[in-house]
């Protein structure tokens, strides 16, 4: 069990590197200028040259992969190539931001999608289901950032009820709901349809399991028989991939960012794309890398745990 | 991914008999159908946008033939013209026909999402495949590969290889590819490692039966059922991807219409001119929702125990 | 069992994201602390009089009762101008740097100049930390401008140096700085001056060519490297931290920075024009325009940089509680053709490209009066020196559209199918929108434009690589010397020229009238001169003018800017002492 663990952990840290190598590689190749972004068209070459010595990318590529991982190593994320300024400043600032995101989008999703899940699952080819599955395939199909240009239409626009922008202050609780909502609604909406594709699957696995359809020949009441012991077995597979989850709403989390225009990790990932400030791209890209790379690691840890079959 | 629904490995006789109960399922099946003309009908639209069959033939410029204008035409005096009989969807803020760019603009969508997932399928199916059969070192270094690419967002990946690359059909096509052909090289790899150990295929081995013909006639069809699965439903993907990274401005250079282009140029003008972005929109997820029927269906055929 | 997987997973996940966030410093907000400054708070003093009429037989006495009360003063919420920018992030704040949109309207509110910009109308220059404009006068063989400074101009606290008067120590230091190619982005300006300090309060300039009041005064104006940052600030903390720390004398002060999100500038009550009306501008970050537009509908901003687009303007201006002002400065659209590559180094190539152009169909894309067309480099309307329509049109060199002449100019060029050409361009509007409809423009004689969208700074520095064969630039220059300098003269050849700059067409046909229009000091010599060489240019049509963008900006009606405005060279509705907002 522990070699098991351990024997994971262990197999990820070269994963890390090699993810952590090609993010610095990759970020090296992108075309564009960092000091010219930084000065802006008036600059002369001389100034641009200065600038591009005091950022460091005239110095050979060992010396800056050097310097790169032995930051990282120390939790240094670098300093802005546009602004100057420490990165885990910009990456503190906006991160509650992002993880507020996402977990009120999980809990939407799965506070609405298990229950619907449950429900199609039980009431299995009938109207209600074709229409439930319909409409869970419609949420698949949407591209988040659409259905986010859908709801500011509709209620910062037309009804003018929610703000369309921005994240809020912090420190104002009631005003930083009220900019959480529409981005929330509109990644928890989306979340909602695969949860629910899950949870039906998983109920549908589980009810034609054979103990359970002892349990119902035992004659225990229906109800009783799916929420107690179905469902139990069926969160299971579903709640091991939070981390998933969460993995997998990053795209469509950057795109409603971009949308709202809300600080975030993702709004800063597409602005040092822009702006070619390699080391804020990077640092974010390390951050998504890392995160998906524990995060994979523990639910493969998790899968190890419930099935005995998988471990090597 | 569940672990629970993966497909018996079968041999390659059974196949036959079973493709004529395929074929009665599939026509009982009606969203499957639905979805199948709803695609068809996507393409048929997509391709004969303009007549360039017959342009080719006759040696010159194509013209538009399902659309109704150039979508290249503008019109400056007129921009951001509301709906209205000449123009069914408005225009653009260039003064361009957004009904004719929507027609055009499946071309884009069709051909990224179709080539991607050709590509990143052939190229994750040959992985996957030689990784579950080759074992050992092979094996490990393809699949620690994977696990590299796998680890980032895709998203992510997406932007990553485009920055580099460069913003254009082609290199979007790569760009996907790159992004779901780890996707395929797990799937296969494990329906490999599946195959490997059936007592069939050890049979075949002990007579003596070369690894091409091995790979080609028992490993291959059994694992090709799941890969198309994964294909259709991720051509829905990909044709997502395509947009949301058109979206952010990744995408085909102007003047060439895409839908997630069109969306983007329409953020601009959301509350006068809401219709250049809710169009290009609609038609977005009615093509993914199209593509994702019919590969819900097709897997609800191939593969019986998959109903999800 | 499970519940506890459940938790301790979310537990795990919750601690992990939490280390990864850990290694960042506690403080999103670098606030900068403040010397105290004594102020005097305000008491609202209630007179109250009693009027006791007491009635007596025989006489009446009057007792007046003064009763004082005190009454707390109540802290008044601060009034702070809520800004939305075009702009994904703070580029600088250093005024030797500030090249963008974004950050000239930053300096512009933290700094002063020798002389500045009357605020609102850019055509007018009066004294700034100078008491008056000087006139030159010639000194052994040179020019000398000799300013007076003011008295008692405070620069602003900041960390390590509490606020101190700015004397003529601090004004030379600043103009070397702007001279020195490596603490500033203007240094070419400043070539052939020298500045030294008289005495505490008397500034001494040289120049080694005379120059005219127009073309001088820019130099040492609240623009480019004319600002005044103060010596010990600077010294005290290094170039690198300035830009980010920024002191100067100006009506506001730069307090905190939140990456990616706003800069929070406070009023400096000491201020040389007295204590602003406002406490504060808060300069949001926002590139999305609907996102700007959204925040000012709803209240939460008070002023926003708008779209150069009527249609934006007119639906913005039918919104109850907004204004939208539009003005100056036009910064102009030009084409300019490379004439060192095939097929434009032939002139017919180019005069047929100019033929196919219409200018009021790349016009309708922005809409009058937000842009207008231009018919000389230099935009008559803003700048002496400029060709109007009339003048352009008498000399048949406006170039009207007539396609089937540019057709036939082609063929007769030995191009009678066309040709093609690459380009890039960037994403923002004014770019994108005039190189599209080039694109479409050209199409129609048969020329095939491939145009790839790249952001902004990359096209910048691309198109100094000289990546495209045809550049459109959008700028705006002080004055006619700076723009035919730095777009026309040969010493600004991208790449190849002495002084690298913004010669996109490798033109180097008339330097010496450029040189020599530069040193003349009669106004009316040197416009007839400048008129010249424009003249030549559109006669070898190197370079075709379309039109000038101006600036849009809308307010909450409650908002009040203090002045006028007619044109600012910084770029936005210029926030100063003045401005107010009245509820």
């Amino acid at each position: 069990m522990l070699r098991h663990i351990v024997t994971r952990i262990l197999f990820s840290i070269p994963t890390l590197l090699a993810v952590l190598t090609l993010v610095f590689l990759v970020v090296r190749v992108i075309p564009g200028d960092p000091a010219v972004a930084a000065l802006g068209d008036y600059a002369s070459k001389e100034a641009v040259e200065a600038l591009r010595e005091r950022m460091g990318l005239n110095d050979p590529l060992m010396v800056q992969y050097f310097r790169f991982l032995s930051d990282l190593l120390r939790g240094d994320l670098g300093k802005s190539m546009i602004t100057g300024k420490p990165i885990n400043e910009q990456v503190a600032y906006v991160l509650p931001y992002t993880l507020e995101l996402t977990l009120v989008s999980i809990l939407i999703g799965a506070c609405l999608g298990i229950p619907l899940g449950v429900f199609t699952a039980v009431n299995r080819n009938n109207l209600i289901d074709y229409l439930g599955r319909l409409i869970s395939l419609a949420g698949l199909s949407v591209p988040a950032f659409y259905f986010g240009i859908l709801l500011i239409l509709l209620f910062a626009v037309k009804l003018d009820v929610l703000p369309a922008v921005g994240g809020g202050d912090l420190k104002k609780p009631a005003d930083n709901l009220n900019h959480l909502v529409l981005p929330a609604l509109t990644l928890g909406l989306i979340m909602t349809t695969s949860v629910t594709r899950l949870t039906r699957s998983a109920m549908l696995d589980v009810l034609s399991a054979d103990y359970v359809r002892t349990a119902r020949a035992k004659g225990l009441k229906d109800r009783v028989v799916i929420l107690k012991h179905a469902l139990r077995s069926a969160l299971v597979p579903i709640v091991s991939v939070i981390g998933l989850w969460a993995a997998s709403l990053i795209g469509d989390s950057v795109m409603t960012e971009v949308v709202f225009s809300r600080p975030g990790l993702g709004k800063m990932l597409v602005g040092a794309i822009m702006q070619r400030d390699y080391t804020a791209l990077q640092s974010v890209m390390v951050i998504y890398a890392a995160f998906v790379v524990v995060v994979n690691l523990l639910t493969d840890l998790t899968y190890g745990l419930i099935d005995p079959r998988i471990s090597h | 991914m569940d672990q629970s629904t993966k497909t018996l490995p079968q041999p390659a006789v059974q196949l036959r008999s079973q493709r004529q109960r395929l074929w009665r399922t599939f026509i009982r099946n009606r969203t499957t159908i639905v979805g199948f003309v709803l695609v068809i009908l996507i393409v048929l639209m997509s391709v004969f946008a303009d007549d360039w069959f017959i342009a080719l033939l006759q040696g010159r410029k194509a013209q538009p033939l399902l659309a109704p204008f150039d979508p290249a035409k503008q019109d400056t005096r007129n921009r951001l013209e509301t709906p209205s009989k000449g123009h069914p969807m408005g225009l653009d803020t260039y003064g361009r026909d957004i009904l004719s760019r929507i027609i055009y603009g499946g071309r884009v969508s069709l051909l990224v999402g179709i080539c991607s997932v050709l590509l990143g399928g052939t190229i994750g199916t040959f992985l996957g495949i030689v990784a579950g059969y080759s074992g050992g070192k092979i094996e490990n270094t393809i699949m620690r590969s994977v696990d590299v690419l796998m680890a980032f967002p895709s998203l992510i990946m997406g932007l990553m290889v485009l920055a580099v690359l460069g913003s254009g059909i082609s290199k979007m096509i790569i760009a996907i590819g790159i992004m779901l052909s780890p996707s395929f090289a797990r799937v296969v790899h494990s329906s490999t490692l599946a195959v490997k150990e059936n007592e069939y295929v050890e049979a075949a081995r002990s007579i003596g039966v070369g690894q091409f013909r091995m790979l080609r006639l028992h490993i291959l069809p059994n694992v090709l059922g799941e890969v198309t699965v994964l294909a259709s439903i991720w051509t829905a993907n990909a044709i997502r991807i395509e947009a949301n990274l058109s979206f952010i401005g990744l995408g085909v250079s102007p003047p060439t219409p895409a839908w997630g282009t069109m969306i983007r140029d329409g953020t601009q003008h959301l509350t006068n001119a809401p219709w250049i972005s809710v169009f290009p929109g609609l038609a977005i997820l009615i093509t993914v929702f199209a593509f994702n029927l019919m590969g819900d269906g097709l897997r609800d055929i191939l593969d019986p125990r998959l109903q999800v | 069992m499970n519940g506890k997987k459940i938790f301790g997973l979310l537990v795990t996940i919750l601690i992990l994201s939490s280390i990864i966030a850990a290694c960042a410093q506690p403080t999103p907000e670098v606030i900068k602390e403040q010397v105290i400054v004594e102020k005097e708070v305000p008491v609202t003093v209630e007179v109250e009089k009693e009027v006791i009429v007491e009635k007596k037989v025989v006489e009446t006495v009057v007792v007046e009762k003064e009763v004082v009360v005190i009454a707390t003063p109540e802290p008044k919420e601060p009034v702070i101008l809520r800004l939305g920018q075009n702009a994904a992030d703070m580029s600088t704040l250093d005024p030797h740097f500030a090249t963008t949109t974004e950050a000239r309207a930053l300096v512009d509110m933290l700094f002063n100049g020798l002389v500045r910009y009357k605020p609102g109308d850019g055509s007018v220059i009066e004294p700034d930390l100078a008491e008056a404009l000087p006139e030159p006068e010639i000194v052994g063989g040179k020019q000398v401008w000799t300013f007076k400074l003011r008295r008692g101009v405070m620069c602003h606290p900041s960390d390590g140096v509490p606020s101190y008067e700015l004397t003529a120590e601090d004004v030379v230091y600043s103009l070397q700085k702007s001279a020195k190619p490596e603490r500033s982005a203007y240094a070419g300006e400043y070539d052939g001056m020298t500045v030294e300090a008289v005495d505490d309060y008397t500034v001494k300039i040289t120049l080694d060519k005379p120059l005219s009041p127009v073309l001088f005064f820019p130099k040492v104006a609240n623009y480019s490297g004319g600002f005044i940052v103060c010596k010990k600030a600077i010294e005290a903390i290094g170039d690198e931290a300035f830009k980010t720390n920024p002191t100067g004398t100006g009506p506001f002060m730069f307090e905190s920075y939140s990456p990616l999100e706003k800069i929070m500038l406070v009023a400096n009550e000491a201020y040389l024009r007295g204590r602003p009306l406002l406490d504060g501008v808060e300069y949001r970050y926002m590139a999305d325009i609907s996102s700007r537009e959204a925040g000012l509908l709803t209240g939460e901003l008070d002023v926003i940089n708008g779209l150069p687009d009527i249609v934006w303007v007119d639906k913005m201006s039918k919104e109850k509680g907004v204004r939208v002002d539009v003005f100056g400065v036009g910064e102009v659209a030009t084409v300019h053709f490379n004439t060192s590559v095939e097929p434009l180094n032939n002139p017919d190539v180019r005069k047929a490209l100019a033929y196919a152009l219409d200018r009021d169909e790349s016009l309708a894309l922005f809409g009058e009066p937000i842009a207008e067309n231009v018919y000389s480099p230099v935009p008559a309307r803003f700048l002496a020196g400029g060709m109007t329509k009339a003048e352009a049109e008498k000399l048949h060199l406006a170039y009207d559209v007539d396609r089937e002449k540019a057709k036939q100019m082609l063929a007769d060029a030995g191009y009678p199918d066309g040709f093609s050409l690459e380009v890039i361009t960037s994403e923002m509007t004014g770019y994108r929108r005039i190189y599209e409809n080039m694109q479409a423009q050209l199409a129609e004689v048969g020329v095939n434009l491939t145009v790839d969208l790249v952001d902004h700074s990359s096209m910048h520095s691309m198109i100094r690589e000289d990546v495209n064969p045809i550049v459109v630039y959008i700028a705006w220059r002080p004055n006619a010397d700076v723009y035919l300098t730095r777009f026309f003269h040969s010493d600004s050849i991208v790449v190849t020229g002495a002084k690298p700059d913004t010669n996109f067409s490798h033109y180097d046909q008339i330097d010496d009238m450029i040189e020599a229009a530069r040193v003349v000091i009669d106004p009316d010599e040197q416009v007839g001169m400048w008129k010249e060489a424009q003249m030549k240019i559109l006669e070898d049509m190197v370079a075709y003018p379309l039109h000038f963008q101006q600036q849009v900006y809308a307010r909450s009606d409650a908002v009040d800017y203090g002045h006028e405005l007619i044109s600012v060279l910084a770029l936005y509705p210029h926030i100063n002492e003045n401005t107010r907002i009245v509820k």
